[in-house]
Parts: C-alpha cells; structure tokens; sequence
C-alpha cells in the first residue's frame, strides 16, 4: 500500500461514526440541564457532517480523477453542473434534487452506490438539511486537491555536471540548473561584510566579532578561504552555537523556562539536555530518539507534553499532543486535522493520528471522533508502515523506542528533508518546502531536497555538516533577492536567491547587548534549588559556557522581547512573524527597557573617550559589518554634536561626547533597517 | 545542452535587466506593508464567493465603530450585581443552603427591572442598556479562571493546536483602527507581570496567529498611560524630534536603501513612521488623564479600574476601535471571591457603580453612545453551593466552607459557577430596556430561558461591530472562524 497522503481518496481505514446522541450519561440532572443548556440544532456543518459522507458513499466513483456518468463532486460547482442524466442536486429543493432519490430508492438498476452499504437514515437526512440548507460548501474545498506524491524514501540524485567556470558546490550545480531552466538570472555576489554579518547571524546568532571582521577582509587571504576559516571558526564555537540554535529548538520543541504547566508539575523542561546535545553537535538521529524515547528523564519533557488543569478536549490530552508534535516536528506532517476527525485538507485519519498517539498512551485510549467517544480502542502503529510497525502489545519503553528506530529508519526520507528544509529556510528565508510544516507540498526542487537529506544522513547526521554546506554555497554567498507579490503562492513559487530575515528577539537583544556590554550576569535554565544544607548545586549549562556573556536565549523572556516576537511556548513555533509592527516600533521608540539599555551603553562608550568620528566608524563596524558614507558620517556626527538644552556639556567632537548624543545615534543606527534585517 | 547555454545565459542577462527595471515600478505601486504581511504567509482571509456559497460571510451593516469590554474579572456573581435573587440577610446560624443573594434588590430607571444593591448609579441608566441574564459557559471540569477567560476572550476552549486570537485583535485585524495613531485594540487595567497565572493570562491576550501588529497595547495603569505614548523618560520634545529626523536621514542615506529586501525596509520603517505620529500627535493626549478637568476626574476616580473607565472613555473620543477595561485577574481577589464575598463585592461595586454609570452619561452627552457598544462581562457567575453546574466534577474551591452562618466570612458567594450569568450591553445599537433570558428563581439558578453561549454573544458583538461570525482565516491550511465553525449566532432580540 503506498503512502497515506498518496492515496487521495478512497482509504479503506474504518470509517468513525458519528454518534447521534450527545447524552451518554445517565445522570438525570446532568442530561436535564444539558437539554436545557445545548443551543436549538444548528446549520448543517459540511465539513464535519457532510464531506464524510460523500466520501464514503460517492468517492470512489465520484471525486479526484474519476467521474463516472460525468459526474464529478470535486468541487460545488461541478456537482452542481450535474451528470449525463442532468442534475443531481437542486439547492434549497431536497425533494426535487435526484441525488436523494439514488440514494434512497430501492430500485437495484439506479440506485448509488451501486456496491457496498446504503446510506443510513441519519446520513440522508444530513444530506437532505444540507441541499434544503442551500447545498453550502466550505470556501476552497476540493475533494481532488492537488495529488503530489510524497517520497517518503530518500533518494541522492545524480548531480548534474558544474557548467564550465560555474561553482563545483553540489547545492550550486543543482541551483544552476534550477536557475537556468527558470530563466533567472544568478544573483549578484555578496561581498565579504555582509557575508560575515549574514554568516555570523546564521550560524552562532551574533554580529560578527572584530577578529572575524578582520578576517573578512584580510587581503592575506582568498576570499574563498577567508570564507572557509571564518565558518570554520563559528561553527568551532560550540557555546555560541547552542545559544543560538536553543532559541530555535525551543520554539520547535516548545520548551521554556517558566509557562503554563511549570510550577505544577503538569511540564518539564529539557533545558539541560537540549543545550548539551547542542553544544556536543549531538547526531540528528541520536537526538530525535533521545526526545522519542527518552533513555533518562533529562530529554522525557518533549513527548511529555503540557498536562493542562481541568478537564481537556479530547484532542488535546497528553497521548494526542505527542501524536500532533512528532508528526510536526520530525515529519512535517499536520496531524492537528486529523486527531479530531480524518483531515479535510490532506489524507491523515483519525485512526492514524490515535494509532500514533497509542505508541506513547500508557492507558488504554479510546478514539474520540471531535470529542465524542466511538467505542473503538486504539492500536499503537505507525503512520509508514511500509517501514515496518510498532508492536502494540509491547511495553510503552519499548514501543517508544520502536517508534524512534522508524522515525530515523535510513529508508526514511521523511525526517532528514524534514530538518534540512527547516535549516535551509532558516538561512535562505523560504524553504524548499514552503510552508516548512507541510512536507507533503512539492518543493520547488525536489532534487535540492533529496540531496540535502541524503547528504544529512551520509554525513552521520551531523546537522553542522548540512549547515556547512549550504553557507559554503554560492548561492548562499549571493545578495538577498527582493521578492515579488506574484512569487508567493506555493504552487507557483519560483527561487530566485536568498531572502533576508528578520532578526529575531534574542538575536537583536544580544547584539544590543554585545555593542552596550549590558548583558545579564547569570543564566536562568539549569538552575538548581538550593538544598537546606549545603551550597546550590552547579549549573551544568553554566559550567559547559565557561565565562562566555550570558544570552537572551538563556534568561526568561520580557516584555521588550515579547513584542519583538519571542513566542509564549505553549504550542509549537516554527516560524516567527516577519515584520515590525506599529506597537513593537512603540517599544523600541519609547519602551525603559531598551532605553535603559542605550544608557547604560552610551555611558561606557562616553567613558572610553574616544572621538566622534572614531566612535561613529567603529559603531557602523560592529553593527552593519561596514564604515559608514560620507553622508552617513555626516548624519551621525549631527546627531552627537547636537546642541541639547538639556546638556551642559561641549558636544565638540573632539571634546568629551554627551551621553544622550551617543545614547541618540546607537539608537538611530539600530533602528536602521539594515541593523535589523539579516541580509 | 550545450547548444542551448549561450542562448539561455543571453536570457538570462535580458531577464536580469528587466528584473532591475521592474523593481522600481513595483515598489511604488504596492503597499510595503501588505506585502510584507504576503510574504510572510500570514493568514489571509477566507473568503467565499458569495455566488457559488450561501454561506459567505458578507459582512453585516456595524451599528457601531467602538467597543468597550467592561472585564470584571474573577467571576462576577449575578445575583450580588445584575440578576439579584431572594435576599438573606447575616445573622448567625442561617443555613448557607438558604442563601441565593447577599444583597437586596433595588429599582432601576427600568420599570419593573430590579438590580442589586450598591450599584444605585447603574441602575439610573439600566434604561440604555440590553440586559441579558442567560449567558452560559460550559463546564470544564476543575474550574480555572484562566481557562474561562481564555475561553471567553477568545471564543475557544483552550488548549487549542494554534494560538487563538483575543476578540479585540479580530476587530484590530478585521476592521484596522478608526483613527490610524490610536492602536486598534488597548487593555487598560490588567498587569501581566508579577500576579498569579500571569503566563495563562498571557496566552490569551494576545493577536494569536494573526501576528504582533494587532495585538494588545497594554496599559496595566491608566495614571502612567500617557508615558506609553510619551517620548522616553527624560527625553525633551526637542530631543526627540531631532532623534527622529535624524534617523531618517540615515534611513536615507544608507547604501543599502535601494536594493536589499526593499519590501521589508519598507514596512520596518513605515512602522517606525507609525510609532513616532502617535507619540508626536495631538490624540496622544487621550491617553493623559492629567489632562481630564479636575471635576470630571473626580467623578471616575474609585480607582485604577474608575481611572481606567476614563481613560477607555477619552480613548473612545478620540477614535478607539476595541478597549479592554478590568478590575483585574489576581487570583483571590476582587469579583475571585472565595471568602468574604459578601464585604469584598460591597467594595467592588463602590468601584465599579460611578465609574460605569458616568462612562455611560459621557458618552451619551458627546453623541458616541449611539456608534460605542459597551459590554459588562464576566468569566462565570457565582453560587453560595455549587461549584460549576449541577452534577459538575469541578473541585470545591469555597475558603468558607460551612453549613450554618458563624461569622462575616462565611457571607457570600464562594463558589464558581457557569450555568447561568449575566452580561450587560449599552448602545451600539441594542435595544434600550430589553431584558434576555431568565435564570431560574430558586437553586440551582441555572438559565432556564434562551440560553447565550460565549459563541452566540461573541456573534452578538461582532455583528454590532460589523463582523460576520462566519469571518475565518486560514492558518495551517484550514479555515479559523471567529465563533467555532463560523456557528455563533447574533442575539436579534438584542438590536433595536
């Protein structure tokens, strides 16, 4: 049997029926007041009542690519347009529209369907409210969406040969074929500041140090091989590294410090496991079974889940959130559809969704179709059983640790594009799989996919390998693309170079840190309680950072850093939202915290003395990797020598600078778009 | 092949050029913003073609421009306030069971239509108010405020598989502000750090995946609000403007101006713009108390919740679209009564009475009422016995647990309680003096007429404003309502 989402219509999967009655208690009062409570019946629900139906019962015959009698129900317009015998349906007209008679009749030479079971009762009388109802029809649904074929195996493509004079970079070779075939032209090389800037950003979070600076443009040197030692020497920096990617594994992993859960025992954080693993560059596959199939407690908080106060939707109880965030987070695939019903905008079932939940459930768990109980228990399985399966009679450890083997089965294709599309969208701005949950749409080059995850496993699923080789790329080394409006739909996508980014909140806090020396002095994760007798155990992630400056990805969050977006990590976050809106524009025009920030860090540029035009120069270095025009110097110095009513001292150049002509320009030149975007 | 390269590489260096050519036109003609929120791949809006969709949601003709959500947080008990009950008074050894409302009822500028005591200014203007008295929440086993209200601020129950947006940030989102530098949805009154459950308040406070630019602008003091719309702290008009003039300057003169990523500068800035015309515009006075007459001041000042009715009221003027006024959720406190009800809601309506009834009386004198609609609400209501609903699982919270009076703290409503609450409306296009729903007369005081569910009264609010309950987003590929599944309903009755 091929993939789940390769099979676009009719499954063979049990169908969950819908039970009719909402009073399955038999406490008097409660049924009384329910009765009392429950709303009068409202409209038909297409998506919920009736697309299962006509699934069931017409499908086959009827939706994708077959339309038997000319009929089609793919969308409402061709059901609508009828079959060779005329139309089926007449809206607001149940009793004139023949569909209900094909259904209903007795008569064997015209009934529908031809085979299998008759519609029940319930399910005609859903269809004749919903054709009384107006036939409505939930905007966009299509029963014959587009029918991609998902590999799940993987697959190294045979790289085409590098075009005389033209990078030998694997990724390049593919690109330049890609680029050719689309008529688009190579994008402008990018110069060695903004590849340093870009780089650093990318790989460690931070604007680049004065050595790497140096480095860039050290005339000593090669470009190429200023480029090699300056990405050698970030991805050297383990404890910059896991700084940096922590931010991003939380959000993935939806791990935090404080949050919903914490104080009463119903989260735990993997904060220690996660940075170790980082700083260690832990093999991919070893990690994802260390979150699946936790073999301590350290790594257990991931498939743990968030175990809510009160009573839950059944949806969202601990079993069927390990379900959602697996399927999410390693495979790409948006199980969150198909835990409440089978999905309406792919092929993944209820039982699908349960059987996975099932592999972690330590109780037996019965399958709730939109929160009403079926009666049906579920069976731990996994989703590709092509693969192989889960046993489910087996203990969980062991079904865990099952379930972990296929998920990193090296004939799974699944989880290593799934990772190497987050990291590609990550430095490039846009997956190759767009958007980065949904690995069941088509990348817009499947053989740049296929390379990278072959690549990722071939390299012992060092994800530092894949880093290396997407920086090392020319086509990474090339000038962020302006996109066009036209360009954004999925389907019709087409890569012309990278896009810049946003920098995140952690990372434009650290910079304003780096350039202030503001940063906090201690770390909030891997902080232990101190016991009555005796010292306060140490902090392993303290200890494995040495003396290096504490990062905003290691302290709770703020308000600043709120409103530039780090996210509330209840759910999964895999993308952070891209603009500067008017009310984080507020805060950093007027907000204390940043502003106390600019004061603490123009006194310490103003102690040092330094001239103005020495300072503007180095300040333009440090933020935006370059020194600064002639108009921009002139720009500056305007604002540093400004005369303030409020100021007593000279602000002459080449006396003592006032601190808020200094706190004024780090302002200025921090709210630079170039300062915030990574380019 | 090979044949072909030269031939494509010409094509090539041709597409370039017109590449370079087109850029310029292109960004003249869009608005950055928009694309910025295109590229993003920020929800776009469902919509339906109404000719092939009976269930379109067209928009329905707004009777108002303006929202006011009076958020009386904890679990306002409607029969101590807006649906009192047999009064008993305190005297010791009365059993509790007895006990429906710890107040007497008292008339209202409606005939007929009783409220309770202590909100003797309220009742002076019940007749501009929709009253509706059958409001019910569901029963979520162990009752948690914070779930309630996330329920209620939002529409769904939590937890949900993506981050639901607060009702204010679907008015910010679906109808943008009426003034474009008075942020489209503020909540005054409600601080998010240092109280309990601040991380659950969090959740729900919040534009959710429609993305930070329609989010809440949180003023948790209205006496310091004018500082959020002030130039930093000890930072001259002067400064400030120079700073600003200055930095665009060197917006201009960056080399990377013209060619990277112009979308995104674009919409960075223009935010920018946006921040620094509200902190130099006149309307930012709305946000200054200090500058209300003394006389006038004098009539809201019970307090930051009296204060924050105010300033709701002058950011109204001044063009507001959705504001958020509380007493505040701390666990414990205020309307969260789990012992000495009776004295604490004697308190919290000396706070509530003026202000409210003088929000009213303002806004009715400047015109606004008719286009301002102004809801009380609260999470639930509260019972002297039952925790949740009868034949609930919910835990008993009560802190005064008895069977027979013995002393003050025993007085009051202790217990949570979702089957049948009240909710208050004025103008906005309501019907003056209607009364909905009824709940029952004796425990349990459940709704027995006309039940409105957190759906149906989200519907109700929305259609005033000019929302169609049917509006959904898509976010992960399917459609996101603002009721559940597009099924809320409008409460006709409730328009004039």
């Amino acid at each position: 049997m091929p993939a789940a989402e390769q099979t676009p219509i009719h499954r063979s999967a049990f169908r969950v029926r819908s039970p009719r009655t909402l009073h399955s208690s038999g406490v008097a009062a409660l049924v009384l007041l329910a009765m009392l409570l429950v709303p009068p019946a409202s409209a038909v629900d297409f998506a919920h009542e009736v697309v299962p139906i006509l699934r069931q019962h017409c499908g086959e015959c009827h939706t994708g690519n077959s339309a038997q009698g000319a009929l089609s129900m793919n969308t409402r317009e061709l059901l609508l347009k009828g079959g060779e015998q005329g139309a089926v349906i007449v809206p607001k007209d149940a009793a004139a529209s023949r569909l209900l008679e094909l259904v209903t009749t007795t008569d064997e030479s015209i009934q529908m369907p031809p085979e299998g079971p008759r519609l029940t009762d319930q399910q005609v009388a859903t269809l004749r409210n919903w054709i009384d109802a107006g036939g409505p029809w939930e905007a966009g649904f299509r029963f014959d969406p587009e029918t991609y074929e998902v590999p799940l195996r993987p697959r190294s493509p045979e790289l085409p040969a590098a075009r005389e004079g033209q990078s030998e970079h694997p990724i390049d070779r593919i690109v330049d074929r890609y680029l050719l075939e689309h008529e688009v032209p190579w994008p402008t090389p990018l110069d060695d500041a903004t590849f340093v800037r870009r780089v650093s950003l990318d790989l460690v979070g931070l604007l680049p140090s004065d050595e790497l600076l140096d480095l860039a443009t050290d005339p000593k040197l090669s470009t190429t091989d200023r480029r090699a030692q300056i990405i050698d020497r970030l991805l050297a920096d383990k404890v910059a590294y896991a700084d940096h990617w922590l931010t991003f594994w939380n959000d993935l992993l939806r791990n935090d410090y404080v949050g919903t859960g914490y104080i009463d025992g119903g989260r735990k954080q993997i904060s220690e496991w996660l940075y170790n693993a980082l700083a260690t560059n832990m093999p991919y596959d070893q990690f994802t079974r260390q979150l699946i199939a936790p073999p301590t407690p350290d790594s257990a908080g991931f498939i743990a889940g968030i175990k809510w106060r009160g009573g839950v939707n059944a949806s969202q109880v601990r079993e069927i959130q390990f379900s959602q965030n697996v399927s999410q987070v390693f495979l790409g695939i948006n199980m969150k559809c198909a835990s409440c019903h089978d999905s309406f905008i792919d092929n993944w079932t209820l039982e699908q969704a349960y059987g996975l939940a099932a592999v972690y459930s330590q109780r037996p768990l019965e399958i709730h179709r939109c929160d009403k109980p079926t009666g049906q228990q579920a069976a731990a399985a996994w989703i590709f059983p092509e693969l192989g399966n889960v046993d489910p009679d087996a203990a969980q450890p062991e079904r865990l640790r099952q379930l972990a083997d296929l998920i990193v089965h090296p004939e799974n294709g699944r989880t290593t594009r799934t990772i190497v599309n987050r990291l590609w969208e990550r430095l490039m701005g846009r997956g190759i799989v767009h958007p980065v949950d949904s690995m069941g749409t088509r990348p817009w080059e499947a053989d740049l996919l296929d390379h990278l995850a072959s690549d990722l496993a071939a390299h012992g699923y060092d994800l530092k390998h894949t880093l290396r080789q997407i920086v090392t790329s020319r086509i990474y080394q090339s000038q962020s693309i302006i996109e066009s409006a036209d360009n954004s739909s999925a389907s019709s996508f087409v890569f012309r170079g990278p896009i810049a980014k946003r920098m995140t909140a952690e990372q434009f806090i650290d910079a304003v840190w780096q350039l202030t020396g503001t940063a906090p002095n201690s770390i909030v994760p891997g902080n232990r309680p101190k016991p009555k007798d005796g010292p306060r155990p140490e902090n392993p992630i303290a200890a494995l950072r040495g003396d290096a400056t504490v990062r905003a990805s290691l302290v709770v969050s703020d308000l600043l850093m709120r409103s530039l977006g780090r996210p509330n990590r209840e759910q999964v976050v895999t993308t952070r939202p891209a603009d500067l809106s008017t009310l984080q524009a507020i805060d950093l025009t007027n907000g204390p915290e940043l502003s106390a920030l600019l004061q603490q860090g123009a006194e310490r540029i103003v102690a040092t003395k330094k001239p103005a035009d020495k300072l503007i120069g180095g300040l333009f270095l440090n933020s935006l990797s370059r020194t600064p025009t002639s108009a921009e110097q002139a720009a500056a110095l305007a604002i540093v020598q400004r005369e303030d009513e409020s100021q007593s001292e000279t602000n002459n150049a080449s006396e003592n600078l006032s601190v808020s002509g200094v706190e004024d320009l780090l302002w200025a030149v921090w709210m630079l778009p170039e300062f915030q975007i990574v380019r | 092949m090979v044949s072909r390269q030269p031939h494509a590489a010409a094509r090539q260096h041709a597409a370039a050029r017109q590449h370079a050519d087109a850029r310029r036109d292109f960004l003249k003609a869009l608005s950055a913003s928009s694309l910025a929120a295109l590229m993003a791949g920020e929800p776009r809006r469902v919509f339906a073609e109404s000719s092939t969709s009976p269930e379109a949601a067209e928009s329905p003709a707004a009777t108002a421009d303006s929202c006011i959500l009076i958020w009386l947080a904890g679990g306002m008990a409607a029969p101590e306030t807006f649906d009192p009950k047999r009064y008993t008074p305190f005297e010791k050894g009365v059993e509790v069971e007895k006990i429906l409302s710890t107040f007497p009822a008292i008339p209202t500028a409606v005939d007929g239509l009783q409220i309770s005591a202590g909100l003797e200014n309220v009742a002076q203007v019940m007749d501009r108010a929709a009253l509706i008295r059958s409001a019910v929440q569901p029963d979520l086993g162990t009752i948690l405020h914070s779930r309630h209200q996330y329920h209620w601020h939002t529409g769904y129950v939590p937890p949900q598989t993506v981050a639901a947006p607060h009702i204010g940030a679907w008015m910010a989102k679906v109808l943008g502000p009426n003034n474009p530098v008075i942020p489209p949805f503020i909540n005054i009154g409600q601080r998010l750090e240092g109280v309990g459950e601040k991380e659950e308040l969090k959740a729900f406070t919040t534009a959710g995946f429609f993305g930070t630019e329609f989010g809440p602008m949180n003023l948790p003091y209205p006496d310091a609000a004018a500082r959020a719309v002030r130039p930093p702290e000890g930072m001259q008009p002067g400064r400030f403007a120079d700073r600003y003039k200055h930095y665009r300057r060197l917006v201009d003169a960056s080399p990377t101006r013209e060619w990277s990523s112009a979308y995104q500068q674009e919409s960075m800035v223009r935010a920018m713009d946006n921040a620094y015309r509200l902190l130099q515009s006149k309307d930012r006075e709305a946000f200054d108390l200090a500058l209300e007459p003394a006389e006038s001041r004098e009539k809201y000042n019970t307090g930051r919740f009296g204060n924050g009715c105010l300033l709701a009221r002058r950011l109204v003027d001044a063009g507001a679209r959705f504001v958020e006024v509380t007493t505040e959720y701390v666990p414990f406190l205020h309307w969260d009564t789990h012992e000495n009800g009776h004295s604490t809601v004697e308190r919290l309506k000396q706070e509530i009475d003026r202000p409210i009834a003088q929000l009213i009386r303002d806004l009715e004198a400047s015109g606004k009422l008719d286009r301002t609609l102004v809801v009380i609400a609260s999470e639930f209501s509260r019972d002297m016995m039952i925790e949740g609903v009868p034949g609930s699982e919910a835990r008993d919270q009560s802190r005064a647990k008895t069977d027979k009076l013995a002393e003050p703290k025993h007085y009051g409503l202790h217990r949570h309680f979702t089957g049948g609450t009240s909710v208050v409306m004025f103008g906005g296009g309501i019907k003056p003096g209607t009364v909905y729903g009824k709940t029952a007369d004796e425990r349990p005081l459940i709704a027995v007429k006309n039940p409105v569910t957190i759906s149906d009264l989200h519907a109700t609010i929305f259609t005033a404003m000019g929302i169609s309950p049917k509006t959904a987003f898509e976010i992960e590929r399917r459609p996101f309502y603002a009721t559940v599944d597009g099924h809320g309903k409008a409460v006709q009755e409730l328009f004039a």
